[in-house]
């Protein structure tokens, strides 16, 4: 079991009039190997939940287990805890910082104390992965273009190699392209034995790649099952604050309209096509697609 | 990070609703008192009063002690400095060089207690008062000046975007932090060079980010036409109310008794 939250809740700036408890009884575990998607509104908890994942938040009561470390413990180890959790904040090329690329992506094994070379191995490894051309190596992170720094900050916690890896919002502000680019880095990512979390509000970002979704509202967390089970559920999602992704949008309008055999999970174009050629196939109708 | 000093704290108060002017004089004024103030009964009635607009305004004494905490050092050293080097009166303790008379006790005690009083009443003034209310106090306080060439308008709109942008900036400073120690980074322990050398992937980005932040308010107060001080309106403008001539009347007392005291 890779990672475990039990009861977990946090409460920001309690005992004064801004307190705010943004987890409440939140429990899940996280399989090797899974590739999660982490879905909610504004506000609705994810990015506390995440930052507690790393040891970067405390608990106010509650439990992370992260590979049999107690996060809650008081003398835990949080260089051992960030080997094995690498997070990538929202908008992560704000944290470049370097006077190089590589300088910058070599910060993360640095601090593990790996040494110079090694880290400049993993460097070159992580740049490689996000498709950065050598050519960048020794520029300013600052002369990169958007979408090249937000691939440079995320070569900075991949070079950490840690096994299990959480990135919050890696698609806001992208443009389409760039928005493709990261997904399919993503999965790469993940092909290659990683655990992912992946924090959006993206439906049709979280439809394409996660095996399982995990839905937040309001400090709870309220959804939990493969994206089959989640989008099949279209009133539970809206009450949410979220929109189903396009596809299990139009599959519930056509059940709605009487094609009542297109089954209510079917949320990507593949599915969703060969669910309405199954029911026209079935009925003998191919008269009405021409 | 929790620093409370200065924050302002919602609330409905008779003190909340006053005027801002009134109460930026009105904490001047308690200055006055505070320094006007020689016996114990002074300082007595000064800490009564203290305590009873505490009281008044809704904000938790815990969170007005708490306020206290940053300034707590400097008030133990200038109590230690004054214990030391006051000469004169009769010696209490005299063992080798260290030398403490009563006069030195005395002093020491005044300096303690009229440090905690300022502290305690202007916090009054920013626990009660939005940093807006404050600035546009401010800026009508300065008004007259602005016959003889005083930036009035500019200063203040200064003070409220550097106001402003405290709590953003703190926000951005957490975030980096928290993405840099995600990243391994070390901001806690090590010897002090090594410490300030650690604090420089927190402040290139934030700086970066200021930077950045100052550009687009630029323009986004270009985009509307903003070109200074004259001729504007105000969407609150400020009104003197019955509450600010008793709070007024209160304190003229408590700066008269203090005086005679």
């Amino acid at each position: 079991m890779a990672i475990e939250v039990t009861h977990l809740e946090h409460i920001y700036m309690p005992g004064t009039p801004f307190e705010k408890k943004a987890l409440d009884d939140v429990s899940f575990s996280i399989k090797d190997g899974e590739f999660v998607g982490l879905i909610g509104h504004t506000g609705s908890g994810k990015s506390t939940l995440v930052m507690h994942l790393n040891g970067l938040l405390k608990p106010s009561s509650g439990s992370i287990v992260v590979d049999g470390l107690n996060l809650s413990d008081k003398d835990v180890d949080l260089r051992e805890v960030r080997k094995r959790v690498g997070l990538v904040f929202q908008y992560p090329e704000y944290q470049l910082f370097e006077e190089s690329v590589v300088k910058d992506v070599m910060f993360g094994p640095l601090n593990l104390a790996l040494p110079e070379e090694e880290a400049r191995v993993r460097a070159a490894e992580a740049l490689k992965m996000v498709g950065l051309p050598e050519s960048v190596y020794d520029k300013s992170p600052f002369e990169l273009s958007g979408g090249q720094k937000r691939r440079a900050a995320i070569a900075g916690v991949l070079a950490m190699k840690s096994n299990t890896l959480i990135l919050d919002e890696p698609t806001a502000g992208l443009d389409p392209h760039g928005r493709d680019e990261i997904l399919s880095i993503m999965r790469d990512i993940h092909a290659g034995g990683t655990t992912l979390i992946m924090v959006s509000h993206s439906m049709t970002d979280v439809s394409l790649l996660c095996s399982r979704i995990l839905v937040m509202n309001h400090a709870h967390l309220t959804l939990d099952g493969t994206p089959e089970a989640v989008f099949s559920d279209g009133d539970a999602i809206r009450a949410a604050g979220l929109e189903p992704p396009p596809c299990a949008q139009l599959a519930e309008r056509l059940r709605a309209d009487g094609w009542t055999d297109i089954p209510t999970g079917a949320y990507t174009k593949d599915a969703l096509a060969d669910a309405i050629a199954a029911s026209l196939g079935a009925e003998g109708r191919t008269d009405v697609c021409r | 990070m929790q620093i409370t000093i200065g924050q302002y704290f919602p609330g409905r108060s008779a003190l909340h609703r006053m005027d801002p002017r009134a109460k930026i004089l009105l904490t001047i004024a308690m200055i006055a008192a505070v320094f006007a103030a020689g016996t114990w009964l002074g300082y007595v009635m000064l800490f009564a009063f203290a305590f009873a607009a505490i009281r008044i305004s809704g904000v938790g004494m815990r969170f007005v002690l708490r306020g206290l905490k940053p300034i707590f050092f400097i008030v133990v050293l200038t109590f230690l400095i004054n214990i030391f080097f006051t000469t004169g009166g009769t010696a209490l303790v005299h063992w080798k060089f260290i030398n403490i008379t009563d006069k030195g006790l005395y002093a020491a005690t005044r300096m303690a207690l009229r440090l905690i009083l300022l502290v305690l009443v202007t916090q009054l003034l920013t626990l009660t008062t939005s940093s807006i209310a404050l600035t546009d106090a401010i800026e009508a306080l300065l008004k007259p000046l602005s016959k003889i060439g005083f930036p009035a308008h500019e200063m203040a709109m200064m003070m409220s975007i550097a106001l402003r942008f405290i709590p953003t900036l703190l926000e951005e400073t957490d975030k980096i932090m928290k993405a840099q120690q995600a990243r391994g980074a070390d901001f806690e322990s090590g010897n002090l060079i090594g410490r300030a050398r650690a604090m420089l992937p927190l402040l290139v980005p934030l700086f970066v980010s200021a930077f950045r932040r100052a550009d687009e308010l630029a323009m986004a107060m270009e985009a509307r036409c903003y070109r200074g001080g004259q001729n504007r309106t105000r969407m609150k403008s400020l009104h003197f109310t019955k509450l600010d001539a008793q709070a007024a009347l209160c304190v003229g007392a408590v700066l008269a008794l203090a005086v005679i005291l």
